[in-house]
């Protein structure tokens, strides 16, 4: 008990178990954890399954139209793309393109009731560093805050100490998207006066140099007065597949003269 | 001499580490990512209701350094606050060392009621050492929401605890 006490006492001045422990512990547990994950992602997608039988005709229509109104799409896109690369290339400006460091599955959950967070089957071996943004196909997930050997764990944009700075994608002002611990977050530190529509995208901001900006982060859901609630648009409540970018980090001095003050953008 | 040294586990040979290798698989149980997210919240604490199952029956087959242990490897997997399920652990042995006497025998109902009072202690008790931790009250509905699934596991993880203990022993 007086060692429990010991190592309580030590994680509340500040010099707990070092995270690289923490990191390698993950390792040693990863691969039991991949083959019992095995049958129980089988059971999950054969309900999954049967649940979708009965309205498989209708996504099916439903796609089909999606997927002429998504052709269109491609080809403006590509004229759009081509002709950004080629007005980069006129003034000289660095692409924003982000790689993947690697595309990993989830093994794992962690934090109880306390903290939001997952652990990824990638680590130091598959070039994870610790705070690359880790992302899926719909938007930001978090950031990594452990690497092990072969596995990493990902803080959660819901953890209550995740601060991601964000940019009102409609106005260009800027804010703070904050974890509470719950499904929801919280919009913090956004200049008076703005007006914000439940609707409302936010990505990020690059501010801080955490994240690169413009990846998409959440969606506004709640207006009330200087309470603005967000709902994650990265699918945080069934992640599977997630991809880690290769991002350094770069300091906030050099950001800053890129991304000027909010709703110039 | 050799014999009254050896932990009273290795007396009953394989049997008597049925209860460690099934809390160890509760705490790996735990970790896995059914649903991922809300999991955290929705999964119940599998290793605090093994634990008071093994040691409401046998609590000689789960003794202080094995619920040390469980509570620092919970610690270390889940990334929560070192010593933290060591002492919930802890505190459960020594709970239930304390009050067996009173309950033993009874219905499983009892168990049950118990059950949930201790863990509604315990999770009060994390809930303030968390906050003390991080050095700001974290709010409680997390905690209750997963004190109230953890309370509601018991009957059904108590069952499949049960079946295995009359098969290993």
């Amino acid at each position: 008990m007086l060692v429990a006490i010991a190592l309580l006492a030590f994680e509340w001045i500040g010099s707990g178990v070092p995270h690289q422990i923490r990191a390698y512990a993950n390792d040693f547990v990863a691969p039991v954890l991949r083959v019992l994950e095995q049958p129980i992602r089988a059971v999950q997608a054969g309900l999954e399954r049967i649940a979708g039988v009965s309205d498989i005709y209708l996504e099916n229509e439903t796609l089909r139209d999606e997927n002429d109104r998504l052709r269109q799409w491609r080809e403006a896109a590509m004229q759009l793309s081509r002709e950004n690369e080629r007005l980069r290339g006129m003034l000289k400006v660095p692409g924003r393109e982000v790689p993947p460091a690697a595309t990993t599955r989830v093994i794992g959950v962690g934090g109880g009731a306390f903290e939001r967070s997952v652990l990824i089957g990638a680590g130091s071996s598959d070039d994870v560093k610790r705070g690359s943004p880790v992302v899926d196909e719909t938007g930001v997930v978090g950031r990594v805050i452990q690497v092990g050997r072969w596995t990493s764990r990902v803080l959660l944009l819901t953890d209550i100490n995740s601060r991601v700075p964000v940019r009102l994608e409609r106005t260009g002002d800027l804010a703070i998207a904050e974890g509470q611990n719950e499904s929801l977050l919280r919009l913090r530190f956004l200049p008076q006066g703005v007006q914000v529509k439940v609707g409302d995208r936010l990505l990020t901001s690059g501010h801080g140099g955490a994240f690169p900006p413009d990846l998409p982060v959440a969606r506004v859901v709640d207006v009330v007065d200087d309470f603005i609630l967000l709902e994650p648009l990265g699918l945080l409540g069934k992640l599977d597949y997630v991809r880690v970018m290769a991002y350094q980090p770069v300091p906030e001095e050099v950001i800053q003269p890129e991304a000027p003050a909010g709703g110039e953008e | 001499m050799n014999a009254a040294r050896r932990p009273a586990m290795a007396s009953f040979g394989f049997a008597g580490f049925v209860p460690l290798i099934a809390c160890f698989v509760m705490v790996i149980f735990m970790m896995l990512p059914l649903g991922t997210g809300a999991a955290n919240i929705a999964m119940p604490n599998l290793a605090l209701i093994s634990v008071f199952y093994w040691l409401s029956s046998r609590p000689i087959l789960m003794p202080y350094g094995a619920c040390a242990v469980l509570g620092f490897l919970l610690d270390l997997w889940l990334d929560v606050p070192m010593g933290l399920n060591m002492i919930l652990l802890l505190l459960t042995r020594l709970f239930v060392l304390n009050q067996l006497k009173h309950y033993k025998g009874r219905s499983r109902l009892v168990h049950w009621v118990i059950f949930a009072v201790l863990s509604l202690g315990l999770y009060l008790l994390s809930w303030l050492l968390i906050s003390l931790v991080y050095g700001t009250m974290l709010p409680p509905e997390p905690l209750a929401l997963q004190w109230v699934i953890t309370v509601f596991s018991y009957a059904p993880v108590g069952f499949v605890l049960g079946r295995l203990r009359r098969a290993a022993m």
